[in-house]
């Protein structure tokens, strides 16, 4: 299954990458176990929690779904129980979002301020959004028309469920508004309809598995539209909207020489403020006299792909992505990392005990995270970043020293690290990566237009579209179907979008070089090739799926027809968390053909899985696609984009 | 190889055992934990077991992405019995049982019986240098394991009738493929 070129033991390897399979020796020849351990150690894997029929919410609980029950005590189907649990995760992902887009609207509001170290990065879209939420743009300031679209945003969240949602009629398609207004899916402020779908989730109060997954579907477009929208709408105008720059990724950019700052989680701000102020003369002599060649800050997770976009505006200096969720571990088990900042999403508790064992400091750096074993909290205020930057630089130099004077973390004593300055395990891989994809980059790649890439695919030169997001997931191997999918769809002309940790999967395996044109398909090469582009197209974190549906949104507005009739679709082949689960359902509600990998905990209702993968295509336009083998599941929607071509006369 | 009509002549036939239809087996371990209870030395539900941390003598394997269930077999010629250099494994004539506990002769944890199980059913107990198996509930009706399966993966009953379960399956699909 592994891509991973290092040896012939393919099947054994955990990764596609090379980097983590070595990372895993490593770590397992100094007796510290990591994520492909555990895994391991956790199998077999209750069937009933995997199809979704395991149902926990009372104290009768746990019921369980079987030939011999096929009713929970309360009377529950299998049905009710499912839709109930894949309700429940959407919610926890929608949760995680507004709380992501309520700290952008604050940072937006501070910095128009002049309270934080950000400068309005991109006016001309606060211009153009205000405009649209109908404030009156004439004559008045940038800091006036930040304060007034910070409040109305706001108003969005919090609007009543019954009152729609501003951001939605602002931005979707209007025949996709036809669609959700005939479903009664129209959703109104995100927090109401969080509230409504945990009060019908709860036990007993709403049973019917259909309307629990209707009410999914109003609770992920609430996401899509101020959750994943609104939120990249609102960083793009603090931070600027990402320009095509040239990155790198993989361990190997660490350099050990340096002061190594990781940023991780999803939230770009304090990574961006410690990226401008690591710039400092001041704060860098600070590193000189410690004895460090220099300050450098990395990226990991979605935060890391935040900067790396937008390393040609505010995160200019960012020294390259290191991993992504599965492989977080390994970025401490180099020895070569000063301080792991933990912002908010996707800090396992496995940093902690790992962190044990290495030099690094973990800091968290949002008021949500916290893990046990970490005391140090720098918890983001805007008004204060500019002073928690500095402090963070400063706890990191510190611990630079400590790094340097041979420490190997808590569980050093005694051990077999044995004494003085240990080298770090540093495999030596790094990929060259074109970022910076967004509407705005690629119509100013073609010379201020989308007509070339328009052109390209009504010709056939490209046969179609499909965006790899989403998690990565040890299920199938570490990257491993992701990078499958990908390299099957580009071998086959299809342009690929990515976004969050697929984004470093296919980072690190080189597929956003624009030298990777060499692995697609004759018409995909030659358009790669002449635009100067990489067949994968890196878009961002995962809140950047936002970013890839209003590309698709202006795609469908060019063509003059709805989304659903474009001959693309979405793949998030290696899911994980709830989050993505929300996305998901955001993509079938949006007209696209959605692959997911691995099934979601819903097998186990007939029902559930029919809606979804079958149903539903009718009412929304969208459905799921539950293919596990990569190449099948490429084929499937390869066929899913030629029929709609045909559909469309191209 | 005993002949056929020496088996009839003993009690074996209409024994019965928990048999294992691996197919059907969905990974939830709820065996795991019910023998675990049963073995408690208080509460001998699955709550008690977990409570006491008591050691389960079943296991659920992973194989393949899929989950085996696995226990003694309480062989008719027990491999572990044979080579118990102590004589604590021996085999129940009466139930059939096989089992290191409860008989005149301690078991000093020499490991031999896991050595000669061809079926890795016998293991080390976890906190005492003894070793571990399934007893197969002598004191229950149905052994926990069994009981306790919603998957019916693991059934308690006749281990002929189990054969003329499978007997009968096979002649459907060789009907089905004529």
């Amino acid at each position: 299954m592994s891509i991973c070129r290092t040896c012939h033991a393919v099947d054994r390897c955990p990764s596609a990458h090379r980097s983590t399979n070595e990372m895993y020796e490593y770590c397992r020849s100094q007796g510290i176990p990591t994520i492909f351990d555990r895994y391991q150690s956790q199998q077999p894997q209750c069937g009933f929690g995997m199809q979704g029929i395991c149902c926990q919410l009372c104290s009768h609980g746990p019921c369980r779904i079987t030939h011999r029950a096929e009713r929970g005590i309360c009377g529950a189907t299998a049905d009710t129980i499912a839709a109930r649990n894949l309700l429940r995760l959407a919610v926890h992902g929608a949760a995680a979002y507004s709380h992501h887009l309520e700290e952008a609207i604050d940072t937006l509001k501070a910095t128009a301020l002049g309270s934080t170290p950000f400068r309005i990065g991109d006016s001309q879209k606060l211009q153009e959004v205000a405009m649209g939420f109908g404030i009156n743009v004439a004559g008045q300031s940038e800091r006036e028309l930040a304060l007034q679209l910070a409040d109305r945003l706001l108003a969005d969240m919090h609007k009543a469920s019954r009152e729609p949602l501003t951001s939605l009629s602002l931005l979707a398609p209007p025949s996709r508004r036809e669609v959700w207004a005939k479903l009664g899916v129209i959703p109104g402020g995100i927090l109401s309809e969080i509230r409504d779908a945990l009060t019908k989730s709860m036990t007993s109060i709403n049973t019917d598995p259909v309307d629990l997954l209707l009410t999914a579907v109003r609770l992920a477009l609430a996401t899509g539209y101020l959750g994943l929208m609104g939120t990249i709408t609102v960083q793009d105008i603090v931070l600027g909207s990402p320009a095509l720059t040239e990155s790198w990724a993989d361990l190997g950019v660490i350099d050990p020489e340096k002061v190594n700052i990781v940023a991780h989680g999803h939230v770009p701000f304090v990574g961006t403020a410690v990226i401008q102020a690591s710039r400092d003369p001041e704060i860098l002599s600070w590193a000189k006299e410690a004895g460090a060649k220099g300050i450098n800050v990395y990226g990991s997770m979605c935060t890391g792909q935040e900067l790396m976009q937008r390393s040609a505006a505010s995160a200019g200096g960012f020294a390259g992505q290191l991993a992504n969720w599965i492989a977080q571990e390994y970025i401490i088990a180099t020895g070569a990392v000063d301080l792991v900042m933990m912002d908010m999403n996707c800090s396992i508790p496995a940093l902690s005990t790992i962190a044990e064992h290495f030099p690094t400091r973990l800091v968290s750096v949002d008021k949500v995270v916290r893990l046990p074993g970490v005391s140090e909290h720098v918890d983001y205020a805007p008004e204060q970043v500019a002073a928690q930057a500095r402090e963070l630089i400063r706890m990191a130099i510190e611990a630079y020293r400590r790094r340097q004077n041979g420490y190997r973390g808590l569980g050093s004593q005694g051990n077999h690290h044995g004494n003085g300055r240990p080298a770090p395990y540093l495999p030596p891989y790094k990929a060259k990566v074109l970022a910076g994809f967004g509407l705005e980059s690629i119509s100013r790649a073609f010379g201020g237009s989308l007509e070339p890439l328009l052109a390209a695919i009504a010709d056939g030169t490209i046969r179609g579209v499909v965006a790899v997001v989403g998690c990565t997931n040890n299920r199938n191997g570490h990257d491993t179907t992701g990078l499958a999918i990908m390299q099957e769809l580009i071998k086959n002309n299809v342009l690929v979008i990515s976004a969050g940790c697929m984004s470093s999967a296919a980072e690190i395996e080189s597929l956003m070089d624009p030298a990777a044109e060499a692995r697609c398909g004759a018409g995909l090469s030659r358009f790669c090739r002449e635009a100067g582009i990489p067949p994968v197209l890196n878009f961002g974190s995962c809140v950047d799926i936002g970013r890839i549906v209003l590309a698709v949104t202006r795609l469908a507005a060019l063509l003059n027809v709805d989304p659903s009739r474009l001959p693309v679709a979405v793949s998030a082949p290696e899911y994980l968390e709830q989050k993505a689960v929300a996305d998901g359902i955001f993509a079938v509600a949006f007209g696209l053909l959605t692959h997911l990998g691995p099934v979601p905990p819903v097998a186990g209702s007939s029902l559930v899985t029919r809606v979804l993968t079958e149903d539903i295509e009718g009412l929304l336009g969208g459905k799921v696609l539950l293919e596990q083998e990569p190449k099948a599941a490429a084929a499937a929607m390869i066929e899913h984009i030629e029929a709609k071509r045909e559909a469309l006369g191209l | 190889m005993k002949p056929a009509r020496e088996l009839k002549a003993g009690c074996l036939l209409g024994m019965r055992r928990v048999m294992i239809d691996a197919g059907k087996c969905n990974g939830c371990m709820t065996c795991v934990l019910a023998c675990a209870g049963a073995h408690a030395a208080n509460d001998k539900s699955i709550i008690g077991g977990m409570m006491e941390k008591t050691p389960p003598r079943i296991q659920v394997l992973p194989v393949k992405g899929r989950a085996v269930p696995l226990l003694c077999l309480h062989c008719e010629e027990p491999a572990c019995v044979d080579a118990c250099m102590t004589g604590a494994m021996r085999k129940d004539p009466k139930s059939g049982l096989v089992s290191n506990e409860g008989g005149e002769q301690a078991c000093v944890g020499c490991w031999m019986c896991i050595m000669a199980c061809p079926y890795g059913a016998v293991r080390q107990h976890p906190d005492k240098k003894v070793a571990l198996k399934c007893d197969g509930c002598p004191d229950r009706e149905v052994p926990a394991c069994a009981a306790a399966c919603p998957m019916d993966a693991l059934i308690w009953g006749e281990v002929d009738d189990f054969a003329a379960g499978r007997a009968m399956k096979t002649a459907l699909a060789l009907l089905e493929g004529a």
